[in-house]
């Protein structure tokens, strides 16, 4: 009996520690590890295609966007790869189904390059058509996105809102078509490995 | 010895007794008459068989509570009773049972099968309740008895026999929406022969619940039925019977197609013959032997209203047939034993499917009625189908009910139900015009990719078709258990456990990738699920002049893979303030779409004796159910998922004149006005109906 207690009460305070230590990523991590998270606000697709660098955590911008400076292109809902039919760079994907804070080690295989017809990143969201809200873009839960950078870095990536402020879908003032914050505003957060492990701690 | 052939003529004697006090005096009396005869029910077993002794659930709703209500179709009926719910759905008005959608239950007129459903469901408005003696619902599988379909049970609409003489009827019932209802009846009946006539006519002019889009939620529309029946007994052994029925419907349409407006009229079709010839052939052997042709046929032409170019034409011819033969035979007084064969044959021919399709099955069944001991009555029986495409079924079932005391019944239930797989399943070919995917039936799918293949539309295979896995029949297991109570002429008050467990549920999944970016769906047998609940309903007779009621249901329905995903922590929602991925917990699983986990309603009738003015007036209650998946994981488990729960308020005020001959009625469905224009399509809002009813009856 009093191993038991003993043994659950190990138990217990492990899965705190290891609780508070996915919620403060940045600040518990172990020293070999090179993890960045972060969470973008807002980054707006509305007028052109947006280029995003996870290993910079910058928008690119200008001449560099032919490059393989970056690694995850916005146009309208489509979300591509460096890579394939997408640009020169050799960025791959797939999408896990987890929650971002569960998802601990990246997958070492099953990586897609982008192909026509076939993205490699694909299901990320459904389109709501005539039910409420009506025609909205909503995020799928679940699919987190895992990149393995033209470098072979890994990152985890979970697109939270395909609108401006990332607002509360289930809200009348979102369903009406004339108060709906801007579309093509991505909210998203990502965890970026730089020492080139697969994992997310 | 004797006993059944005893039985049988007084059940026949006290429903022409019952009938005949109807017509002269309709409310008044059938009351205490109903609660003082024995009640008699036959579609729990086939055999005519006492409502407190039959071993399964079964509701059994009287002409006289109809008229009452002021109900003249079949779904307004159904509607207030306890365990059952009109589904909202835009193929059609079905009823949902025990969580079985409306596909899963058997629609019968005097124990034969209504053909014609849409995705499944068969409008249940198409059924008109003005000529009717009774309706009786049996609960749980009776596949046991009745083969595929009466998986969640069986809802039989048994019409009503003349009385003796000449006797005719008028009844009308005029309200909002210009709905109007008339029905005209006549009949003669003399000691040997019998024939009665029946028309109605059921007209709307429709409603919208978008008034602003100047389009209707539903169209006008204008139905007939027709019924004839007739009876010679040509001797004291030998009865023959035909019933002819026809029922046309011709519905106006109008929708909004890329900013055209389209608009036609679509028109159905319903006819059923029924010869019967029943033989006693001594006091232990009654055969019966019935032949049943029943077609269904719809024809739509839309166009668009600029140009006249064709938007949608479609056609679709079902045809049934079937010769049954059931013997019953009583071996003891104590044992009945009933066997039946039959054949059928099925066809269908429409827009959708490649070529006429038909079907070929034959069938037989067994059953034991058994009482070991007086208090006990136990039913073993079995039926077994062979068909022409899918694979045979065997469909046991064994019940029994045990008397307690004369006043308190235990009955409980075990049996198995199954449902084929449909003309649709099996041979649908079908592209949508607009969106551009396809789906073809088990049985075109080859043929259908191969086609596709050809034409170049096929950028990937998913699952190779010739790997398919024979579509086999849906099947269920169910168990229910429960009780009647009936300690005095005042009170009764049933109550039942069910538990169903439902596997190779058919599902459409993709099996190709089209080039233009849509799949091709074929039907598997995917899903596992479960429905489980109780279900209680009392009357009770309050004060001479006042009966109130109740019922209530629980139920819960849910997919077992689904559960089994949440165990493995595989399912997945938007917390909707963060939009940031949670895991789902099994508490978060809302269960099948359209199922309300608690229903219930409240009735109450007045009855003035001496004025024979009636009030009644029900209230039912639709707890929120799911209606959509939100958040994207294909499941419900958000509150902005559910529906809301609400009520609908039903009423009717009613007074004889001319010694009941003439009575007046008010009805009101929806007095409160419920409605929501979002989510329930098939609640217009309060209705006012205005009704006459009369009735002449000369018996020499």
């Amino acid at each position: 009996m009093n191993k038991l207690t003993t043994l659950s009460l190990a138990l217990g305070s492990a899965f705190i520690l290891l609780a508070s230590c996915s919620k403060n990523n940045d600040v518990v991590t172990p020293e070999t590890s090179k993890l960045t998270t972060k969470t973008v606000a807002d980054l707006d697709g509305s007028t052109t295609n947006v280029y995003y660098s996870l290993s910079t955590g910058t928008q690119i911008t200008g001449a560099d966007t032919a490059t393989n400076k970056w690694d995850i292109k916005f146009k309208g809902t489509s979300i591509f790869v460096n890579s394939g039919t997408s640009g020169i760079g050799t960025t791959q994907a797939q999408i896990v189904s987890s929650t971002f804070e569960a998802l601990t080690v990246a997958p070492t295989a099953d990586y897609k390059t982008d192909a026509s017809g076939t993205p490699a990143i694909s299901g990320w969201y459904t389109y709501t058509n005539t039910t409420e809200p009506q025609h909205a873009i909503l995020t799928v839960p679940g699919k987190i996105i895992v990149v393995k950078t033209s470098d072979g870095k890994y990152a985890k990536l979970e697109i939270i809102s395909y609108y401006k402020g990332n607002p509360n879908t289930t809200t009348a003032e979102f369903a009406n078509l004339a108060t709906r914050p801007a579309s093509r505003f991505f909210t998203f957060r990502f965890a970026y490995q730089g020492d080139g492990t697969t994992s997310f701690k | 010895m004797r006993l059944k052939f005893i039985l049988y003529i007084l059940i026949s004697h006290i429903s022409l007794q019952i009938t005949y006090a109807q017509q002269r005096d309709t409310l008044k009396k059938d009351t205490a008459n109903a609660r003082q005869l024995k009640e008699v029910v036959v579609t729990g077993t086939r055999t005519p068989k006492s409502l407190q002794q039959v071993p399964i659930p079964v509701t059994r709703i009287t002409a006289d509570e109809i008229k009452k209500k002021g109900l003249v179709r079949l779904n307004e009926v159904l509607s207030e009773q306890t365990g059952m719910t009109i589904l909202d759905d835009p193929h059609g008005q079905g009823i949902q049972i025990q969580g079985f959608d409306p596909a899963y239950t058997m629609i019968l007129i005097d124990g034969l099968p209504l053909i014609g459903r849409n995705t499944g469901i068969l409008e249940l408005s198409r059924i008109t309740t003005n000529n009717i003696d009774r309706i009786e619902i049996v609960k749980g599988p009776t596949s046991s008895l009745y083969g595929s379909e009466a998986m969640a049970g069986v809802v039989n609409i048994i019409t009503s026999d003349p009385v003796k003489g000449v006797s005719a009827g008028l009844s009308t019932r005029y309200g909002t929406n210009k709905t109007a209802d008339i029905s005209l009846n006549s009949a003669y009946k003399s000691d040997k022969f019998y024939i009665s006539g029946f028309a109605n006519r059921y007209s709307s002019g429709g409603y919208t619940l978008q008034p602003s889009s100047g389009l209707p939620t539903v169209s006008p529309f204008e139905g007939y039925t027709l019924n004839a029946k007739s009876s010679y007994k040509i001797d004291a052994k030998t009865t023959i019977k035909l019933s002819v029925r026809y029922y046309t419907n011709d519905q106006d349409s109008k929708y909004l197609v890329d900013n055209r407006y389209a608009g036609g009229t679509g028109t159905e079709k319903d006819f059923n013959i029924a010869p019967v010839i029943t033989h006693r052939f001594n006091d232990k052997l009654l055969s019966t032997l019935q032949l049943y042709r029943s077609t269904y046929k719809t024809n739509s032409d839309v166009r668009y209203t600029d140009d006249q170019s064709v938007y949608d034409q479609t056609y679709f011819n079902q045809t049934f047939n079937r010769a049954e033969l059931q013997n019953d035979y009583t071996l003891r007084d104590n044992l009945k034993l009933t066997a039946g064969a039959g054949g059928q044959y099925e066809s269908v021919e429409a827009t959708r499917y490649e070529k006429l399709q038909s079907f070929t099955s034959g069938y037989g069944y067994f059953q034991a009625d058994w009482l070991p001991v007086k208090k006990l009555d136990i039913i073993a029986g079995g039926r077994y189908d062979v068909h022409s495409v899918y694979k045979s079924q065997f469909s046991p079932k064994l019940a029994a009910s045990y008397a307690l005391s004369p006043k308190f019944t235990l009955l409980s239930s075990l049996g198995k139900g199954y449902k084929a797989p449909d003309f649709r399943q099996l041979y649908l070919n079908f592209t949508n015009a607009e969106v551009g995917y396809s789906v073809f039936g088990y049985e075109e799918a080859a043929a259908g990719i191969a086609r596709l293949q050809q034409q170049g539309q096929i950028e990937s295979i998913l699952i190779d078709p010739s790997t398919l896995q024979r579509l086999n029949a849906e099947s269920s297991t169910a168990f229910n258990l429960g009780y009647r109570y009936k300690p005095n002429s005042k009170l009764y008050w049933t109550a039942n456990l069910f538990r169903n467990n439902i596997t190779n549920l058919i599902e459409t999944a993709p099996i190709a990738i089209k080039t233009n970016g849509q799949s091709v769906f074929s039907y598997f047998n995917l899903n596992k699920v479960y429905t489980q609940g109780a279900e209680t309903d009392l009357t009770y007779q309050l004060l001479k002049p006042l009966q109130v009621g109740g019922g209530f249901q629980y139920l819960e329905a849910y997919d077992q893979d689904v559960l089994d995903q949440i165990a493995a922590g595989k399912v997945f929602t938007k917390d909707p303030v963060t939009n940031l991925t949670k895991e789902i917990k099994r508490s978060d699983y809302g269960g099948l779409l359209g199922r309300s986990k608690y229903t219930y309603n409240i009735r109450v009738n007045y009855l003035d004796e001496k004025t024979g003015v009636n009030a009644s007036i029900r209230a039912i209650y639709r707890g929120r159910y799911g209606y959509k998946d939100a958040d994207g994981n294909g499941i419900v488990n958000r509150d902005d998922e559910y529906t809301k729960g609400y009520f609908l308020v039903n009423a009717s005020l009613s007074k004889p004149f001319l010694k009941d001959a003439l009575r007046i009625q008010l009805t009101s469905q929806n007095l409160l006005n419920y409605k929501d224009s979002q989510v329930i399509l098939n609640l217009p809002g309060r209705l006012i109906y205005a009704g006459i009813i009369y009735n002449f009856n000369k018996t020499n």
